[in-house]
């Protein structure tokens, strides 16, 4: 695959638009789903359209020495980040006396899956996610949503594998704040009818 | 029995450590000492199970497949060959304005013959 992708990048450098175009067919989820994961829906398109003009225009400088969606993950992260950067930015929540706690979900522990599929549990993943500062979020979404190891989530935010792990316990711990504080006001929504 | 207050910096140094225990990310002594740590305090019982639980969250969304609007690729390809269109004409254009100017400099003589001197000299 990767092989594939390398010469596709190697022709579209030489101005090839089909080979571009298939780039970007192959490669279009990534790119969206990465810009959703840390901007949230209202920037994703944008963000995304960004990306492809920006790998239009640096696709010579792909050199081949790391995988094609390596390098395709970092431009992704550097536009979100540079369009964060552009933006006030979101407070971090702080942390509070109390641990931090996430409700048991409605149907159990039994099936977990199911339970995280809940459209409100979703969203409220997703609103919690927009409170963890940007770095910490980027390297959260690809360590736990992306699947990447350390060592490629270093190389995309181009730091230190110790930075990349930092960035990933700091962004875990801030989600958890962030997700515990909606829950815990919306078991009292519940409670106070 | 009452649980010790732990000051702010500890407090994160905790709760990263435990996020990390949740995460399968430590080993040996490190994962002992937070193992030590959850069996000792139920509310880091329940830390660690919220960990848990947002780790699976975080994992099923992440694995859901995310559709990219067809607009995001129609404008990607648009864009290129656009691009590319102008990068040719750019060259056509150039290469055509080299041939009128070496053109009219054969036409006028204006190219200097050698040996020839421009003036200055003696």
């Amino acid at each position: 695959m990767s092989y594939v992708d390398r010469n596709l990048a190697v022709a579209a450098s030489r101005g090839d638009v089909e080979a571009f175009a298939k780039l970007v067919g192959d490669h279009s989820s990534l790119v969206y789903r990465v810009a959703l994961r840390i901007l949230g829906a209202d920037d994703a398109q944008d963000a995304s359209q960004e990306v492809w003009v920006r790998v239009w225009r640096n696709i010579r400088n792909f050199r081949g020495e790391s995988a094609f969606s390596t390098w395709l993950y970092r431009i992704t992260v550097n536009t979100c980040l540079s369009i964060r950067q552009k933006e006030s930015r979101r407070d971090e929540r702080e942390l509070g006396d109390d641990v931090p706690y996430l409700s048991e979900p409605s149907g159990g522990d039994a099936d977990p899956e199911a339970a995280a599929l809940n459209a409100e549990r979703r969203e409220e993943i997703q609103d919690a996610l927009q409170h963890v500062r940007a770095e910490h979020r980027a390297a959260l979404v690809l360590r736990h949503m992306e699947g990447l190891s350390y060592s490629e989530i270093a190389e995309v935010l181009d730091v230190p594998d110790g930075t990349a792990k930092g960035w990933v316990s700091r962004g875990r711990a801030a989600m958890l704040v962030a997700l515990a504080e909606k829950n815990g006001l919306h078991r009292k929504e519940e409670a106070g009818g | 029995m009452t649980t010790p207050p732990v000051a702010g910096v500890e407090r994160w140094e905790v709760l990263e450590k435990i996020g990390a225990y949740a995460a399968s990310e430590l080993e040996g002594e490190e994962a002992r000492k937070a193992e030590q740590l959850i069996f000792d305090r139920p509310d880091y019982r329940r830390l660690a199970e919220s960990y848990a639980r947002m780790l699976v969250m975080l994992s099923t969304l992440g694995s859901e497949e995310v559709e990219a609007p067809e607009v995001v690729i129609g404008y990607a390809v648009r864009r290129a060959y656009v691009s590319a269109f102008l990068r040719q004409a750019e060259t056509f254009l150039g290469a055509l304005g080299r041939s009128y100017l070496d053109a009219l400099v054969y036409y006028f003589g204006l190219r200097p013959v050698r040996g020839e001197s421009y003036g200055g000299g003696t």
